[in-house]
């Protein structure tokens, strides 16, 4: 009962910073130097963890495709299906999940120390709501980084896949036939379903840290606390989410 | 870092983005960053089974388009098709919907029509032509499973009987061999005792099988058989010749047979013959009386008797009382 209620707690604390936040909207185009700041440790920081991982995420997915397809002589579909997978599931969950393990985590532990040494306590002593300087350039931030992160996750997963399929052996299909297969079978719209989650996973993991941040309570041991409900509870978001907006843009 | 830096770093990474998602749909979209003037052609079909947008335009296996748009057009669907305008279409050439795997797929295939044939405007509409798909051939293959099925059925009633009277060909077989079983038997037993006599070298075909003079005289008979077809080929091959040379006319019979003159020679021959014989017959001239008057073969008789007795008394007076005799004979 306690846990549930302290679900709700939090659900109803992340919509109140929501709605806040949301209020402020007016005053982000005089946050420009904030918004900039964000999308730079949002997105540029983050780019090349990004890469390497969907790098790799495309040549696994290339090497199981084809370890796969080479019994039953369906090798040339390995380019649809690194394509779709890619596109339209890996690489906005994936990118999800390492802006939850890399920005989230930050985002929670600098919030969390500011409510901590009462830096919080102190803008709201001065009437500077926190939802305005400190959530609303980071939500939109995130929001417009999203996207560029996902269409270079998917790009660069693309080539890891095509580099498998022309180099291992087994596999041993060439590029041009890798690629057409991609095209063939890749819509632009999956790249853009792609987009669309990852935008409502990045918006939730940065809220959802933010919120956790703000409300810690009690000292530094409290902080590292806070990292790490943060970082879980936007995993646990990003997958539970997942599925329904799956769902919705099927 | 200072602001300046920082900013025009996330603007880089910004108009990166944009520029990568740009590209991603263009690629996606028909596969060129600048789209290409194309021409368009309506294809009508009854089903455009599993036909996407997007999906592949071919000739002779050559990507000549894409699928524009599928649509309903009363009670047809069609596929508008993006055609390079570089490619002409002849105005006979027939589409047709295509699977390109059984894993799902399709194109629509265009031929090449007839050599010379006008090139399709714009907006034309494209003769077409259903084919059959995966649906239509498994329901075929069904049918001819449960065909296969009852013939099936038919040919296991004949054999095992459907219950009824009379039973079924083993059923039958089986009464067959039962009802006379002891025929059977007898006839096993005479076969047994036939064989042992071929065995034992009794009786002709015994003595073929075991006797090696009989067979020596087989083969000699035989090589004679086949020294007189030797023969008879020759002769034949002669007869051949004869009548290639009767056939050309050369010779009395090749002249007979071909010859209209000596033809008609022998047609009038034969007719005097026949006015001769039936002179003959009618007893006319000479040699018709000797034939059928008996007087005068009575006095031939006589004439000759008394030649007869003048030659016995020529014999004994001497030739020099012949001439006299023979006067007194005859006269």
């Amino acid at each position: 009962m306690k846990q549930i209620n302290a679900i709700l707690e939090g659900v109803g604390s992340v919509v109140q910073l929501l709605f806040r936040s949301l209020s402020y909207t007016g005053s982000l185009p005089r946050q420009g130097a904030r918004f900039i700041e964000q999308c730079y440790m949002i997105g540029y920081t983050t780019l090349p963890i990004v890469a390497i991982l969907s790098f790799f995420i495309g040549t696994v997915l290339a090497l199981e495709a084809g370890y796969a397809m080479q019994d039953f002589g369906a090798k040339e579909f390995i380019g649809s299906l690194v394509g779709l997978s890619m596109a339209r599931e890996l690489g906005p969950m994936m990118t999800a999940v390492l802006l939850a393990g890399r920005v989230g985590s930050a985002i929670t532990a600098e919030l969390a120390s500011m409510k901590v040494y009462q830096e919080i306590d102190a803008l709201t002593t001065m009437n500077i709501p926190a939802a305005k300087i400190l959530v609303l350039p980071r939500l939109a931030a995130v929001l417009v980084m999203m996207p560029v992160l996902i269409v270079i996750a998917n790009i660069v997963g693309w080539f890891g896949g095509s580099v498998v399929a022309r180099y291992v052996s087994y596999v041993g299909i060439s590029p041009q036939a890798y690629f057409a297969a991609l095209r063939h079978y890749t819509k632009f719209k999956d790249v853009m379903n792609g987009m669309e989650k990852a935008e409502v996973f990045g918006f939730v993991v940065v809220l959802v840290c933010c919120d956790i941040g703000l409300n810690t309570r009690g000292g530094p041991r409290e902080i590292g606390a806070a990292v790490t409900r943060g970082v879980v509870v936007s995993l646990i978001l990003i997958l539970v989410l997942d599925y329904f907006v799956t769902k919705i843009l099927l | 870092m200072n602001t300046t830096q920082q900013t025009a770093r996330v603007g880089l990474f910004f108009l990166l983005g944009v520029a990568l998602v740009w590209v991603t749909f263009e690629t996606l979209s028909d596969g060129k960053i600048f789209a290409e003037r194309t021409h368009t052609l309506i294809a009508g079909f009854d089903d455009l089974k599993e036909l996407k947008n997007g999906d592949d335009v071919r000739q002779a296996g050559v990507k000549v388009g894409s699928v524009q748009l599928t649509r309903l057009a009363g009670r047809r669907a069609e596929a508008v098709l993006q055609i390079d305008p570089k490619v002409p279409i002849a105005s006979d050439a027939v589409a047709t919907i295509v699977m390109s795997g059984l894993i799902g797929g399709n194109y629509v295939a265009i031929d090449m029509g007839s050599n010379g044939a006008p090139s399709l405007p714009d907006g034309a509409e494209i003769r077409t032509a259903s084919t059959p798909d995966l649906n239509t051939l498994m329901s075929e293959i069904g049918g001819l499973g449960k065909q296969l099925q009852d013939s099936l059925g038919s040919f296991s009633k004949a054999i095992n009987g459907d219950g009824k009277a009379g039973g079924g060909i083993i059923q039958k077989l089986d009464k067959l061999v039962s009802d006379n079983s002891s025929r059977v038997d007898a006839t096993m037993a005479n076969l047994q005792e036939i064989t042992g006599k071929i065995n034992r070298g009794e009786g002709t075909l015994g003595k073929l099988v075991n006797d090696p003079k009989l067979h020596d005289e087989l083969l000699a008979a035989v090589t004679d058989i086949r020294s007189t077809a030797a023969q008879a080929k020759e002769f034949v091959a002669n007869a051949e010749g004869i009548m290639d040379q009767v056939k050309s006319g050369q010779g009395p019979l090749g002249t007979l047979v071909y010859d209209q003159k000596s033809a008609d020679d022998l047609k009038a021959s034969i007719a005097n013959i026949r006015a001769v014989s039936d002179k003959l017959a009618k007893g006319e001239g000479t040699l018709g009386k000797l034939i059928n008057d008996p007087g005068l073969y009575n006095s031939a008789q006589v004439t000759i008797k008394k030649v007869d007795r003048t030659l016995d008394g020529l014999s004994d007076s001497g030739p020099i009382t012949a001439v006299g005799i023979v006067v007194n004979a005859l006269f």
